[in-house]
């Protein structure tokens, strides 16, 4: 087993990086909140440019780990894009594969339901999604209007499911995985990798400000409170990272136990994104609240991801419910029986 | 899990607690709180949360004025002002008020905050009579006070501010910034902080100045936050004479003054916050935790979200005994030197924790409530908005590491962290 990304895939995330910077960095999000409907036009030629569309996350690792290094390189400019959702895009030539992305959405249900529908943060771009529930099943559903400025919806908008052809296929059996397993655990794991360069760019920005910003005659870095709570969400930073890779080799390998390592990694994620958004507002004051700051625009930005489709709590439920007394596989798995009693 | 509702349990009947006895003035409790009870059903406009959403700045600071008004009619305004100026309510009065004002989901007093706490307590500990004369009736009449203390470079540390104030016969003329300054787009006055001895040691060459904010030379420019409010407001000072009798105290003393100001308030104000966290904001986590999500369920029967309630209900009425304690030390002159840190960092990470778990349990819905109410606390049940508006509660008023700090240092009496230098 070998985590660790190509040195293509490095170098890919790199250039995509340089790219997204040359094409206005910071300031694509910025733009892309004061006029919504140039979403598109700003961000488009650049992924266009560097091949984004071209790599098919399911035709192997080499492409899946450049996938995921180009949703990092998304994450740490909090393009205003969904760069995951649309490279899960369905490919096999199904009926849904005209589709903009595929969405995971919560719940078991991929029809209409009653109470409010799914959502993505996929305002205004094309109207047709593919969509995933948790329990793998496939459908299709039609994005709304957007509502309100993406100022307050960070681009978040209703996903309203279509009406599933009959016959409604029966519910996956516990062992037999419905088609749309692979497609749930791809469709988990690349939003994560988005999450972590936005983790990674908050920990950049909250280390150049804590050595740059002096207080009582010397930078906040000096101050042992400070670093401890720096080193703290570094620690958590790191562990993410960590079990993304490790994740994303099991969604490459195609590993029964995908949808349970890209669950456990979305929780990591979650629980991580809390404590490095928390720490690196904190220690940059009240300017961290201000637009002037890119934190705050990464931090806005970052929202969706860790609320849809799933919370904290709700995913940790759904992984508990899935694992149950079995446990992950995870890389050190040991393969111990346990009798019972 | 019962939800407190602020006029049940051992918090008010009759001053008949050990608490309540040691603060009880001549005034039967039950009585008074009766009394509040009675004037909040008749005086809290039931639909002020849907009118004050998304009400311009102007609709805001016209109905927190009118609100003001009615308070002050009833003797609810500033009840902890002293009789002569307007208030002498005794303490444990002032606790039931609060209870029942957040129990009742009365609208919060928010443009006037400054104003009846800390302008007052200013003129009060250190002012003239003459500089109380002019304002404190002014400030009952609706005057608006902002604190102009932070700067760019001045905010956990303060004391290295470096707005000039030059003495100019009787005058002083200003020069300087000020940052982050709440509510500074209404305000008529200015709680100021400049440098008038810059060759003194930091502390001791501020002076404290009451600053009219329609000088010449003063502006205002409103800073954008994460909510999309702009509250913050940048001041730039520009050649601003103040009169020298607007100076409060001696000259080179305004961080005494300051530092003796801000403590006074601390008690109450928390108090406030805190029963409307356990009154109100509870019940909407509550509500909300009984409301069918997506699939029908109402998050409440998950047993993991009642724990969480559970859990945070302790919290909260821990905070409230928290409160109350302090409170209670103040008026007897028994605070510790750390008590109000203790209160203020429990209060900014409670208030962090529910927000989050809030929005956790209303799901999609919440992601959908784009505006909050004005006039409303710092839970107003628009739990996205609310979420991230209590991260700033970490950073005002002294951060949670300069709280932590004073509780090390002059609660349990450790070292001080090393200068840089060493
Ligand atoms: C909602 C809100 C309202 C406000 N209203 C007003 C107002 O009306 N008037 C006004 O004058 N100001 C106001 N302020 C400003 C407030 O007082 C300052 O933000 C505060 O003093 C912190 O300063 P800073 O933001 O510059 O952060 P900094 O002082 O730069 O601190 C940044 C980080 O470093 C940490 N840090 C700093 N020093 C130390 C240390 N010695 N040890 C360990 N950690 C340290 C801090 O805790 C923080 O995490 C307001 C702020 C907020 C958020």
């Amino acid at each position: 087993m070998n985590t660790e990304l190509s040195e293509e895939a490095v170098e890919f995330g790199r250039t995509a990086l340089r790219a997204f910077e040359a094409a206005g960095g910071d300031q694509l999000v910025q733009d892309a909140e004061r006029e919504p409907a140039r979403r598109a036009e700003l961000v488009e030629p650049v992924l266009d440019e560097l091949g984004a569309w071209e790599l098919d996350p399911r035709g192997g690792a080499d492409e899946l780990e450049a996938a995921a290094a180009l949703c990092k390189a998304a994450g740490w400019w909090a393009l205003p894009y969904p760069v995951a959702e649309r490279l899960c895009r369905p490919t096999d030539g199904s009926t849904d594969a005209s589709t903009e992305g595929l969405v995971v959405i919560a719940g078991t249900e991929p029809g209409p339901r009653s109470g409010p529908g799914p959502a993505a943060p996929v305002a205004g771009l094309g109207p047709r999604w593919s969509t995933v529930t948790l329990d793998g099943r496939r459908g299709l559903a039609t994005a709304a209007e957007p509502v309100g400025s993406p100022r307050y919806t960070a681009f978040v908008t209703e996903l309203i499911p279509d009406p599933i052809p009959a016959p409604v296929p029966d519910l996956p059996a516990i062992d037999g995985p419905a088609d749309g397993l692979a497609d749930l655990a791809l469709g988990l794991v690349l939003p994560c990798w988005t999450l972590l360069g936005m983790l990674d760019r908050a920990m950049e920005l909250a280390r150049a400000h804590v050595l740059a910003r002096e207080q009582f005659g010397q930078p906040l870095a000096r101050f042992q409170g400070v670093q401890f709570q720096l080193t703290d969400a570094e620690v958590e930073r790191v562990g993410v990272e960590e079990l993304a890779k490790y994740a994303l080799w099991a969604v490459a390998t195609g590993r029964p136990e995908a949808v349970d390592d890209a669950l456990a990694l979305r929780l990591a994620a979650l629980e991580a994104a809390d404590l490095v958004f928390r720490v690196t507002h904190q220690l940059h004051g009240a300017m961290g609240f201000c637009d002037e700051t890119t934190l705050s625009w990464i931090s806005r930005y970052s929202q969706p991801l860790r609320r849809l489709p799933l919370g904290q709590a709700a995913t940790r439920d759904h992984l508990t419910q899935r694992i149950g007394r079995i446990g992950l596989a995870g890389p050190f798995a040991t393969q111990l029986e346990v009798q019972p009693r | 899990m019962t939800i407190p509702t602020g006029s049940g349990g051992s918090t008010g009947s009759g001053g008949s607690t050990a608490s309540g006895a040691s603060v009880a003035g001549p005034v039967d409790l039950a009585e008074f709180r009766a009394e509040v009870q009675r004037w909040c059903r008749e005086n809290v406009p039931s639909d002020w949360r849907r009118a004050q959403t998304g009400a311009s700045a102007e609709e805001f600071a016209a109905f927190q004025q009118d609100w003001f008004q009615q308070l002050r009619a009833a003797g609810y305004a500033v009840p902890h002002w002293p009789a002569e100026w307007g208030g002498g309510m005794p303490v444990a009065q002032q606790v039931v008020l609060y209870q029942e004002l957040a129990a009742h989901d009365a609208p919060r007093l928010v443009l006037g905050f400054v104003s009846i706490h800390h302008a007052a307590s200013t003129l009060l500990v250190a002012g003239t009579d003459e500089q109380r004369r002019r304002h404190l009736p002014a400030i009952l009449d609706g005057e608006i006070w902002v604190q102009g203390f932070s700067e760019p470079e001045a905010g956990s540390d303060l004391a290295s501010l470096r707005t000039v104030a030059r003495r100019d016969g009787d005058t002083f003329v200003v020069d300087g910034q000020k940052l982050w300054a709440s509510g500074a787009a209404h305000a008529d006055w200015c709680l100021l902080l400049a440098r008038t001895d810059p060759d003194a040691p930091k502390r001791k060459g501020i002076s404290y100045f009451l600053m009219d904010m329609r000088s010449p030379g003063v502006d205002v420019r409103p800073v954008r936050n994460a909510i999309g409010d702009s509250h913050f407001c940048e001041i730039f000072l520009n050649g601003v004479v103040i009169p020298a009798e607007n100076l409060v105290g001696p000259v080179n003393a305004g961080w005494q003054v300051a530092q003796a100001t801000l403590a006074a308030e601390r008690g109450m104000t928390m108090l406030e916050l805190a029963e409307r966290l356990g009154n109100a904001g509870f019940r909407w986590l509550v509500d909300t935790c009984r409301t069918p999500g997506p699939g029908g369920g109402r998050p409440v029967d998950d047993p993991r979200v009642a724990d969480r309630l559970a859990e945070l209900e302790t919290e909260i009425t821990g905070l409230r005994a928290l409160c109350r304690g302090l409170v209670e030390r103040h008026e007897a002159d028994t605070a510790g030197p750390a008590d109000a840190s203790v209160v203020k960092l429990f209060y900014s990470e409670l208030l962090q924790r529910t927000m989050d778990f809030a929005v956790e349990v209303a799901g999609l819905p919440a992601h959908a409530e784009l505006r909050k109410p004005a006039s409303s606390g710092w839970e107003s049940g628009a739990w996205v908005l609310d979420f991230i508006g209590s991260w700033e509660w970490t950073i005002p008023g002294g951060t949670s590491e300069i709280q932590r700090t004073i509780i090390g240092e002059r609660g349990l009496g450790l070292p001080r962290e090393p200068a840089a230098s060493a």
